[in-house]
């Protein structure tokens, strides 16, 4: 072992070089972590402003504002139910169309479809999610709501609604409780709740849809494979194996859809009318809490404001549920996955 | 140099005939844990300067998980464990104050698959200098250059030192990889299984490198290959289920091993 | 036996009719698709016009979409010079220091319901953050502005990028991390040098779908960039983008409006299409030259 003057320098530099090196670590590591926490910032930030600029509306109101359907700026008395049940109803509309819609897609691309297919399907598929929702918007204000007040729309209240514009009341009308109701509108334009219901269903069906074939490919193919074996059919095969198998996820992938529509502004504010009235019928206009709060900010002012702060606090904390819920499903398959 | 082997404490190396060279690495009842498993049981060995020891075993014997605890690589995954001694030129590099920089400058590594930097081919071999001394521009060529030359790659690199070493062949590589090591004068090289993922030719041409680097460097060499531990190193360490069996002379451990379960895997009956 | 034939043409009639619908369901989807982005490529290759590049909004229907576009470059590269560097440092964190701890899994988790919360919240947080607070330094003047879109559309991007630099960076084989640090490179070097180098493509293509998502949003824009007639390259001015021009020109009761408009929805359409097909050749270009 040799002790030279050299080599206690080198060493002496080495330390050096370690503490040095020991140090940026540690800085680089709080700077990281910094980033990261701003995401964390974010959310409680945006919960946080929005609860903040809604405190007057909800020192104003109280309990009572989640349950009025009042929106009177002349008066300056505001009610949260218009919004909120334009928004819930909506996003149901969307799911009942959407989740069957893209159970079938999933179905199709993963089980049924020739290989060839699959990948350029899947591709145009996953295009509809690439869309920016403004487009949606302007397709559902100018094609789909004109195309929907001509041909679908009287269709639905002659059959189905209490006010048909034959005056003739259509069997299930007359014998069905609540559907006439449901259907029955003279408002003579395209924009309505179910509308607004439809466009969302399209917006959110590329999403369910590539949550749902995603998870159809984890499962295992011996499981497949010996149920085959036993003579079950394919849609045998994929609702009593592959959906039960993937059931939590599956639930997840339409929750991560619900939380999408909850909060789409733009798509949904061109068709939904913008009436701050309460209806019973799904092809009257009305109103949802992102389409409100996009139509009225600007311009508002005072109490006003302070609303549709509180609207948009509601909106992100029950999308963060929502949202919470479903990557919390989506996890435990990729849990089950991991094991 | 080296201790007596004391029959009580290090019972492997007892049985090693003479020592053929002043210990480099010492190693004192090491135990290795990771999540609680057990999977090195006090190991004992001395392992000689500027010689190729070659451990060997069937796969989950420990012998990479040894080589990896020489240069304290295991410290990057939580939940690893390492306890008891493991002396590099008097000093135990187990010891928390023991400098990683330090430790790795000394102690250079090869892995099983080659893992070029995605850089240059100069730049992969100037990197790592780079971090541990200011050099002149000349200065760092000539380094680059001895570096490539000892690895047996200059000749067909030194018209591309500024391509992406990732378009090199996977011997060339792995040579690229012996390069980057050695180009920080290492004084003990590490080599985990690095012919595994390469054809026969390009493992002659490391074997053969192997040979040529013994002369400078202390060379630790893990291989699931009996022929390539038989062809190239001078020491045989063979494990079994995180115990060292036998520690000896290469041919003895391959003619006549002391041990039945060595002479068992040698001879093919398991493993 | 006449029980199980007929239980066995039942099995087989509805398998046919759940396949049949099962491929029903898919065409659905696929005329969708066709018929937005046909309307879009109909109404907007019609409305095509060179004034679109040369005037400004300030015409109305004389005049073109110059200013919305100058707007949204502006404001768009705000929020990705923003979200970039925070985005993948965050997802580096992610990655590399946080991987196994609570903390870490808790942000990970955090960060994907970011990715879908609704964007006109954080429109409205960047509002009250940075539009009030500036506000509050004039006289009574809103000071909306191209740095508050800009700040905006950052906080859309910032979700991407972080999970794409995540999930891409832990796809880099450790045994990278191995031998750079065995010989000895600190831990910030290895990242910042070998590891998002190494995940290089990956992260681009992050960067590049962030770029996709934030060009055609609109709802975080009303209340943060605002609007501008005006041709302005001052993000300290109030801002107009593509997005909000045709969210107003759409409701505007004029043809000439609609007519623009669509136009404006087709660049926006082209632009985004484009980039995602981008950011699919970068990742797919690389793939190949790794292997």
């Amino acid at each position: 072992m040799q002790a030279n003057v050299g080599a206690v320098a080198s060493t002496l530099a080495q330390e050096a070089r370690a503490h040095r090196d020991a140090r940026h670590d540690r800085l680089f590591g709080w700077l990281l972590k910094g980033c990261a926490l701003l995401v964390l910032a974010c959310l409680l930030g945006a919960a946080g402003a929005t609860l903040w600029g809604g405190r007057h509306a909800f020192g104003t109101f109280g309990w009572h504002f989640l349950v009025s359907s009042t929106w009177d700026p002349s008066s300056d008395t505001y009610g949260a139910l218009v919004p909120v049940y334009g928004t819930i109803v909506t996003s149901l509309i969307a799911l009942l169309i959407a989740v069957p819609v893209s159970f079938g897609i999933a179905l199709y691309l993963s089980e049924v479809a020739p290989p060839w297919l699959r990948t350029p399907v899947s591709s145009a598929i996953e295009l509809l999610a690439g869309i920016p929702s403004i487009i949606y918007g302007m397709w559902g204000l100018f094609i789909f709501a004109p195309f929907f007040a001509d041909h679908i729309k009287p269709w639905l209240t002659n059959y189905l609604g209490d006010k048909p514009d034959d005056g003739k009341l259509s069997w299930v009308a007359a014998h069905v409780p609540f559907v006439g109701k449901l259907f029955g509108s003279d408002y003579p334009f395209g924009a309505s709740i179910l509308t607004a219901g439809i466009v969302l269903a399209v917006m959110i069906i590329p999403f369910i849809s590539s949550v749902m074939r995603e998870v159809f490919q984890t499962v295992p193919s011996r499981l497949k494979e010996s149920a085959y074996a036993l003579g079950s059919s394919t849609w045998e095969v994929s609702w009593d194996i592959v959906l039960p198998y993937t059931r939590s996820a599956v639930i997840g992938g339409i929750f991560l859809g619900l939380g999408r529509a909850l909060g789409e502004t733009m798509a949904v504010t061109f068709v939904l009318g913008n009436a701050m009235q309460l209806s019973a019928s799904i092809l009257d206009p009305g109103a949802s809490i992102a389409s409100t709060i996009a139509n009225q900010f600007s311009e508002a002012a005072g109490l006003q404001k302070s609303t549709l702060m509180a609207l948009a606090f509601l909106l992100f904390v029950v999308t963060f549920f929502v949202l919470l819920i479903a990557r919390w499903m989506l996890r435990q398959l990729a849990h089950k996955e991991g094991r | 140099m080296t201790e007596p082997a004391a029959a009580g404490i290090h019972p492997q190396s007892a049985a090693m005939s003479a020592p053929i060279a002043p210990t480099k690495i010492k190693v004192r009842d090491l135990h290795f844990y990771y999540n609680g498993f057990h999977a090195l049981k006090g190991i004992n060995m001395d392992i000689p300067e500027k010689k190729v020891t070659a451990i060997i075993g069937p796969s989950g014997c420990g012998k990479s998980t040894l080589l990896r605890i020489f240069n304290r690589i295991y410290a990057i995954y939580p939940k690893l464990e390492a306890k008891g001694e493991i002396v590099l030129d008097g000093e135990n590099i187990l010891d928390s104050g023991y400098s990683m920089n330090r430790l790795r400058s000394k102690v250079g590594m090869v892995f099983q698959k080659p893992v070029p930097f995605p850089m240059t081919i100069f730049e992969n071999v100037a990197y790592g200098i780079r971090h541990h001394e200011k050099l002149s521009r000349a200065d760092m060529d000539i380094r680059v250059e001895q570096a490539l030359r000892s690895a047996a790659l200059w000749d067909e690199v030194k018209d591309k030192l500024k391509q992406s070493a990732l378009g090199l062949s996977g011997g060339q590589q792995q040579r690229l990889c012996i390069a980057r090591g050695i180009a920080l004068k290492p004084e003990v090289l590490l080599l985990d299984e690095p012919t595994s993922a390469l054809d026969p030719i390009a493992t002659g041409r490391i074997e053969q490198l192997v040979e040529e680097l013994k002369s400078q460097y202390t060379i630790v060499i893990v291989t699931h290959n009996m022929q390539q531990a038989a062809r190239c190193s001078d020491l045989t360490a063979f494990m079994y289920l995180g115990e060292l069996i036998e520690f000896d002379r290469t041919e003895q451990i391959f003619t006549k091993p002391s041990k039945k379960q060595t002479e068992d895997y040698i001879t093919g009956r398991f493993g | 036996m006449a029980a199980n034939s007929f239980i066995y043409t039942r099995r087989r009639i509805t398998n046919i009719v759940a396949l049949a619908l099962s491929m029903v369901a898919t065409l659905i989807g696929l005329v969708f698709l066709a018929w937005i982005l046909w309307e879009t490529l109909r109404q907007g290759i019609g409305a095509l016009d060179l004034k679109l590049f040369t005037k400004i909004t300030a015409y109305g229907e004389d005049g073109g979409l110059l200013n919305a576009m100058v707007g949204s470059l502006i404001v768009n590269l705000i929020g990705i010079a923003i979200a970039t560097p925070i985005g993948v440092l965050a997802g580096t964190w992610l990655a590399e220091y946080a991987s196994g701890t609570k903390l870490g899994e808790s942000i990970r988790f955090l960060n994907d319901i970011l990715l879908s919360a609704p964007s006109i919240v954080l429109g409205l947080f960047v509002y009250t953050i940075v539009v009030l607070p500036t506000t509050a330094l004039t006289d009574g003047s809103t000071t909306f502005s191209g740095w508050a879109g800009g700040v905006a559309l950052a906080l859309i991007a910032l979700p991407v990028i972080v999970r794409t630099s995540d999930e891409m960076l832990r796809l880099v084989p450790s045994t990278l991390r191995e031998a750079a640090l065995s010989l000895g490179i600190p831990q910030w070097k290895l990242t910042m040098q070998i590891l998002i180098r190494a995940a290089r493509s990956g992260i681009i293509t992050g960067v590049l779908l962030a770029l996709a998502r934030i060009s055609g949003e609109t709802a975080p824009l009303l209340f943060t960039a605002f609007g501008n007639n005006y041709l302005t390259f001052n993000p300290s001015d109030k801002m107009s983008s593509l997005p909000q021009v045709i969210y107003q020109y759409a409701n505007d009761p004029g043809d000439g409006m609609h007519a623009i408009a669509w136009a404006g929805a087709f660049v926006v359409t082209m632009f985004v299409l484009l980039l995602s097909l981008a950011s699919r050749l970068v990742l797919s270009r690389n793939k190949v030259s790794h292997d």
